[in-house]
């Protein structure tokens, strides 16, 4: 009787285990790790990840930022800061993210941003029985969980903590009392620009910039040149990688030069490695924007 | 009567595309003002020419494939164009003029390619070979272009796609100088084929028998209605619906004759394209849309009105 109890015990187990392994997840152990994406998955671990593949260079940054840099196995080719993250190989552009590539670094962990294609990669993933995240990470506000999270996950939580609260005390400040006024123009034909709901629109207003463009809901929209001139900014900031910016070709052109910032020659020109995405250096970013402007003609 | 309409809807919708705008210019200063003078002005004068070029070109294929769904970029145009303009992105070709120039080459080496195929093997530009040959053109150029964007590691590609959705955000007096210069030759090509093409309208043979050099009119035509729709593309990219639509419009309002179709097409898309972008800057403001969708927004229940009181009557 007690031999057949033990049988069945064990058969329970047994099943149970089997079930959770078609599952694809790892009972957690002990001191398991547990956190909630932003697709509101529950993510366990046993332990700490130990071969991570980071597939957004903001996450890239950040696990740097906290300590974890020499867990990463894997990242983008966008993944350029800071310096040694280019000694992780590359698993392409990310755009949508190569599964093969990325399974065949064996990474017990991918971080991935949430978007549409990166969700049903992240599903390919776990069908492989590789664990993955999914993060929002467009606004200054998103850093500080992801940075926590990406703490938690690597086992680097008390500066992924320390990091989350310097972000946190930054998306937390009033902004600064503007003196000046810019246009984000990401394009020019058609004029693209930057709205509010972005990164750079409360980059610039903490760095005491008013973005023109702030009524405008979304991230980015499509507006007219004549929008622009009739908005008159005092600077045009324009996103560049090159160490010495010259202004855009657009800005001899006859109609460009309705618009008095460009007439004037007034660009702002912002390193995309610091300003094109959010990351760990944002305060660095925001003084920068600060001093580009004091600068400026 | 109706010649009446038309040209006050062209003096109404030139008067509305300089007086909107979310740039607010008083009225005494409309004259002086830059904004008025290198922005709405050219804008609006850009937006007819190329709309008055669609819709002719739309006529002339209309009547030389004999089909009512022809459109100027049906024929391979706008894939060819589109490759074109991935290519300056994706090389970084040097200049302001690149990417238009290299969309133009691109539409121009496309039609090159399927006017080849409609000559082969002594078709003499066989409607079904010219639209079989515009369409598969059309996919191989896509194709190259798709490859392209994957292959390239440009995050700049994809503006190469804003720009050939159409619109004319970079419009200015070099542009509307670029399609004053250059339409005016196929349009004359084209109004001068007016008659024959009218004979066309009977079929190839009778045409021939009636005394019009069929294989020299349709080679004149093809090439006319193409580089027309080419140098639209390079002023204003890929702008769907007009070439489609104004040439039915106008059957439906003048009749058949093309030396009344040709004219009143070349205004009525000039009214459609103008106006259209004239709420494309101002519905939305400070936002604006891209004109190809208020073509067909405000192009399609006009065209179901005409249609419907067409077949009534």
């Amino acid at each position: 009787m007690r031999r057949w109890a033990q049988r069945t015990h064990l058969a329970a187990l047994l099943a149970l285990a089997v079930a959770a392994c078609a599952r694809g997840e790892h009972v957690p152990v002990g001191g398991g790790i547990a956190v909630t994406d932003d697709v509101g998955r529950r993510v366990t671990l046993a332990a700490p990840a130990r071969r991570i593949v980071s597939l957004l260079p903001s996450f890239t940054e950040i696990l740097f930022a906290i300590g974890a840099g020499d867990r990463l196995v894997g990242r983008t080719t966008w993944c350029d800061y800071p310096p040694e993250a280019l000694a992780v190989p590359s698993v392409g552009d990310g755009m949508p993210p190569s599964v093969e590539a990325v399974a065949a670094r064996r990474p017990d962990l991918v971080v991935l941003y949430r978007s549409g294609p990166n969700v049903t990669a992240a599903e390919q993933l776990e069908r492989l029985g590789i664990r993955t995240v999914l993060f929002d990470l467009n606004l200054l506000e998103q850093l500080g969980p992801a940075a926590r999270r990406l703490g938690a996950l690597t086992g680097h939580s008390r500066a992924a903590d320390s990091l989350a609260r310097v972000v946190d005390s930054l998306a937390s400040l009033p902004p600064v009392p503007s003196t000046q006024s810019l246009a984000f123009l990401v394009w020019d034909n058609p004029p693209i620009v930057i709205g509010a709901g972005s990164y750079l629109d409360r980059l610039a207003a903490l760095a005491g910039a008013r973005n023109v463009f702030h009524d405008v809901g979304s991230p980015s929209a499509q507006v007219s040149i004549e929008t622009i001139a009739a908005r008159d900014p005092d600077f045009v900031a324009v996103l560049s990688d090159s160490a010495s910016p010259e202004p855009p070709r657009y800005a001899s052109r006859p109609e460009w030069r309705v618009v008095r910032a460009v007439r004037e020659r007034r660009f702002v020109f912002l390193p995309g490695q610091l300003f094109g995405r959010p990351g760990p250096r944002a305060a660095e970013a925001i003084r920068d924007l600060r001093r580009r402007l004091e600068a400026a003609p | 009567m109706r010649y009446v309409l038309l040209a006050a809807a062209v003096l109404a919708t030139l008067a509305a595309a300089l007086l909107l705008g979310p740039a607010n210019v008083p009225f005494g200063d409309l004259l002086a003002s830059p904004i008025v003078w290198q922005l709405r002005l050219p804008r609006a004068l850009l937006a007819f020419l190329v709309g008055g070029a669609l819709g002719v070109s739309g006529v002339g294929l209309q009547a030389l494939v004999r089909n009512p769904l022809a459109d100027p970029f049906l024929l391979g145009l706008s894939g060819g164009a589109g490759l074109g303009a991935v290519v300056a992105i994706a090389f970084h070709l040097p200049g302001p003029w690149a990417l238009p120039l290299a969309a133009f080459v691109g539409a121009v080496g496309a039609m090159a390619l399927v006017y080849r195929l409609g000559l082969m093997g002594g078709a003499e530009l066989d409607p079904r070979i010219l639209l079989l040959g515009g369409v598969a053109v059309g996919a191989f150029a896509a194709a190259i272009t798709t490859a392209l964007v994957s292959l390239a590691e440009a995050a700049e590609l994809r503006n190469a796609f804003l720009w050939l959705w159409g619109g004319f955000s970079g419009a200015s007096w070099t542009t509307v100088l670029v399609m004053l210069v250059y339409a005016p030759l196929p349009l004359v090509v084209l109004v001068a084929a007016a008659r024959p093409l009218d004979l066309l309208a009977l079929g190839e043979e009778p045409a021939q028998y009636l005394g019009a050099d069929v294989r020299r009119l349709k080679r004149l035509v093809y090439l006319s209605a193409s580089l027309l729709t080419a140098a639209a593309v390079a002023v204003a990219g890929v702008i769907g619906f007009v070439g489609l639509i104004v040439p039915h419009v106008c059957r439906l309002l003048w009749g058949r004759l093309h030396h009344t179709l040709f004219p009143t097409a070349f205004l009525t898309g000039g009214v459609l394209l103008a106006a259209a972008d004239t709420l494309a800057r101002t519905v939305v403001a400070p936002r604006e849309l891209p004109v190809g969708i208020v073509t067909a927004l405000v192009g399609v229940p006009l065209f179901a009105f005409l249609l419907r009181r067409w077949t009534v009557s």
